[in-house]
């Protein structure tokens, strides 16, 4: 039944276990030779995710997506985020910072909300004139992780709907708890002045 | 950061070029001293002689292996000690589903590809953890269950505990569930899931209704976690115990035989399905498991007598008693006399059926302690077939009344009656059941007597 899905998935995995040999070789050369080479890698853990993505979204839009969910600690992750972005951006003369109030564990899917996350500071840094905010709060019983930065802004909302916008609704909503069910919203609400992405899980 | 360089590195991957990028990052990480296991018997062979520190494993180890079943082995074999840190390392999205429904996890996981300083993030969480369950972990290896819960229950409370919340409860339920509390852990999985419906915890939920005997309960609550997580595999197993105390033998052997399909070398499994078809009365599939568990299963000290004596019942039920008595003579005196009583029973029965003048002085010659020992069930049925097989109705009484009126009673009562007809005792079996019936009406009589005064 699933036998499509399976090849896509045994090429997704086929291709992100020699992107891990590539990526190791790098680390090893950067640490034998002292040279930074943090963009190479950065490329080639952008393509993996890439890839994953692209699984997710077929899972979707078959809508045989499940969650993985395990309690996860909101700090560890966004300290994850941080460390996969931050030398990137600065590349860029973007600076990341980040700012977590939640102490507990969150129950949510840790490689689809990092995923997610990655790619919202990805589409903020394309647009920020230097800085991008991550904020992670709970409010009302609610995790809300906020991605701000201070570029223009949206430049109409909502914004266009493609397909990878539609994937993080659905991936969001997919976080269901106690009859709530997770959410995505943008807006130009930053307190940066720009672009708003806001992950509202239960 | 900790400092790496001091730690012992175990990397286990069949593909030697993984292999070698994984050993590669444990350098980068200030790592010395890194060993490879190139395959699944290579790493248990490693980590039985000198436990590693740290355990990188990939999650496909070929060859019908995974890295989780490496794991679950370690963990029922003992072999892991709580402090050594098990990382599963994977290229595939997918293990992410096996995490968050299984009971038995690594300490993390990370995705490939992944950069040295995600490796060395997530190892020093590990080892705060680590630190935080330190304690715990010393009394729960002394088995000092009561201590280990105070532990847990005070870091619970604490403020330090609120980022390992979810794992202290989960350590909590399983703890009790080890001590024999089965109502406390069936109370402490049942408060995880007001949280959130993990399938670990409803099969734990499971697991200690089946062992207060709420059987029915148990079944409805492990036929959740199966329809909705096929991935997990235990929570199957489980199902199929359910089944089997249930007296359902043909379900649990389908459900068996399916999964086996999926692990062929996961020979505790093959054991399970093994039980189930004996008790369904399907001895020839049986007698294949346990041919493939004794020749394959090289687990070092895993093929026990237990199961060379399930090798021999199961040629026994297949009619073929020559076969039987060949395992059973082919084991040898030191084996014989280092099997715990139950064994020695078990052999004596099986000895004598396969072969009266081999084995009939021997069984006769613990007739007495056969009356009046506590044995398993599996035992109890060899013995009441040998009694029966040389007309000592007193013996084989005595043991069908023990197991009808015990909680086993469903599971085999099939067996007994199978048993029963083929001597021509039907009527004496049903007259065994009446009276454990009425002895226990009499009983439930007595103690609404003894409420009411």
């Amino acid at each position: 039944m699933h036998h499509l899905l399976d090849i896509l998935a045994s090429g997704v995995h086929d291709a992100k276990n020699q992107l891990f040999v590539a990526e190791s070789v790098i680390a090893a050369l950067e640490a034998e030779h002292g040279i930074a080479m943090g963009e190479a890698r950065y490329a080639i853990e952008s393509a993996a995710n890439r890839l994953s993505r692209t699984l997710a979204a077929y899972q979707v839009l078959r809508k045989d997506a499940a969650p993985a969910v395990t309690p996860v600690i909101v700090g560890d992750l966004c300290d994850e985020v941080v460390m996969a972005q931050q030398r990137h951006l600065a590349l860029a003369n973007i600076t990341l910072s980040m700012d977590c109030q939640v102490i507990d564990e969150w129950l949510l899917d840790r490689d689809l909300v990092a995923d997610m996350l990655n790619n919202a500071i990805q589409n903020a840094g394309r647009y920020a004139q230097g800085k991008v905010h991550l904020q992670a709060d709970v409010e009302d019983g609610w995790l809300l992780i906020r991605i701000e930065d201070d570029g223009p802004g949206f430049p109409s909302l909502p914004p266009p709907y493609g397909t990878g916008l539609m994937v993080a609704h659905r991936l969001a909503a997919l976080h269901v708890r106690k009859g709530r069910e997770g959410s995505l919203h943008l807006s130009n609400d930053a307190s940066l002045g720009g672009a708003r992405f806001e992950l509202r899980l239960p | 950061m900790s400092n790496y360089s001091k730690k012992r590195f175990l990397v286990v991957d069949d593909q030697p070029q993984a292999r070698d990028a994984l050993r590669t990052v444990a350098q980068t990480i200030g790592a010395f001293a890194v060993e490879f296991g190139s395959n699944y018997q290579d790493a248990i062979y490693r980590i039985r002689n000198n436990a590693p520190d740290i355990i990188l494993c990939d999650y496909m180890l070929g060859d019908g292996r995974s890295g989780q079943q490496l794991l679950e082995e370690l963990r029922r074999f003992n072999l892991l000690p709580d402090e050594t840190i098990f990382m599963m390392v994977t290229g595939e999205q997918s293990y992410e589903q096996v995490v968050s429904a299984v009971e038995l996890v690594p300490d993390d996981y990370i995705i490939k590809p992944f950069s040295p300083d995600k490796l060395v993030m997530r190892l020093d969480r590990i080892v705060a953890k680590k630190n935080f369950f330190a304690a715990y972990y010393r009394e729960k290896r002394k088995q000092e269950f009561a201590n280990a819960l105070d532990i847990l229950e005070a870091q619970r409370q604490s403020e330090a505990g609120r980022p390992y919340r979810f794992e202290i409860m989960r350590q909590q339920a399983e703890v009790l569930l080890r001590n024999g509390d089965a109502k406390a852990a069936e109370a402490a999985y049942r408060s995880i899931l007001e949280d959130y419906e993990f399938p670990w915890a409803r099969a734990g939920v499971a697991r200690s209704l089946h062992r207060q005997n709420r059987l029915t309960e148990a079944r409805q609550e492990i036929d959740r976690v199966v329809a909705s997580t096929p991935h997990f595999f235990d929570a199957a197993d489980l199902k199929a115990n359910i089944c089997m105390a249930l007296g359902e033998h043909a379900e649990a052997q389908q459900i068996l035989d399916e999964i086996a399909k999926k692990t062929p070398r996961n020979y505790l499994r093959k054991r399970l399905l093994a039980e189930a078809a004996t008790l369904n009365g399907d001895a020839e599939t049986a007698r294949a498991a346990l041919a493939d568990v004794i020749a394959n299963d090289t687990m070092p000290g895993a093929i026990a007598a237990k199961d060379r004596l399930a090798m021999a019942r199961s040629h026994v039920d297949a009619n073929d008693k020559i076969s039987g008595e060949k395992v059973l003579v082919t084991m040898r005196d030191a084996e014989v006399q280092a099997m715990t009583l139950d064994e020695q029973a078990g052999f004596a029965a099986l000895l004598a059926i396969c072969s009266p003048e081999r084995g009939k002085a021997r069984f006769v010659g613990l007739r007495p302690a056969l009356l009046e020992t506590d044995l398993e069930p599996t035992t109890r049925i060899d013995v009441l077939r040998a009694a029966l097989s040389i007309g000592d109705h007193e013996l084989a009484d005595r043991h069908a009344e023990i197991m009808m009126g015990g909680s086993d009673a469903k599971k085999v009562f099939g067996a007994l009656r199978t048993q029963y007809a083929l001597y021509g005792r039907e009527k004496d079996f049903r007259e065994i059941q009446k009276q454990v019936a009425l002895k226990r009406i009499h009983q439930i009589e007595a103690e609404k007597t003894q409420t009411e005064a």
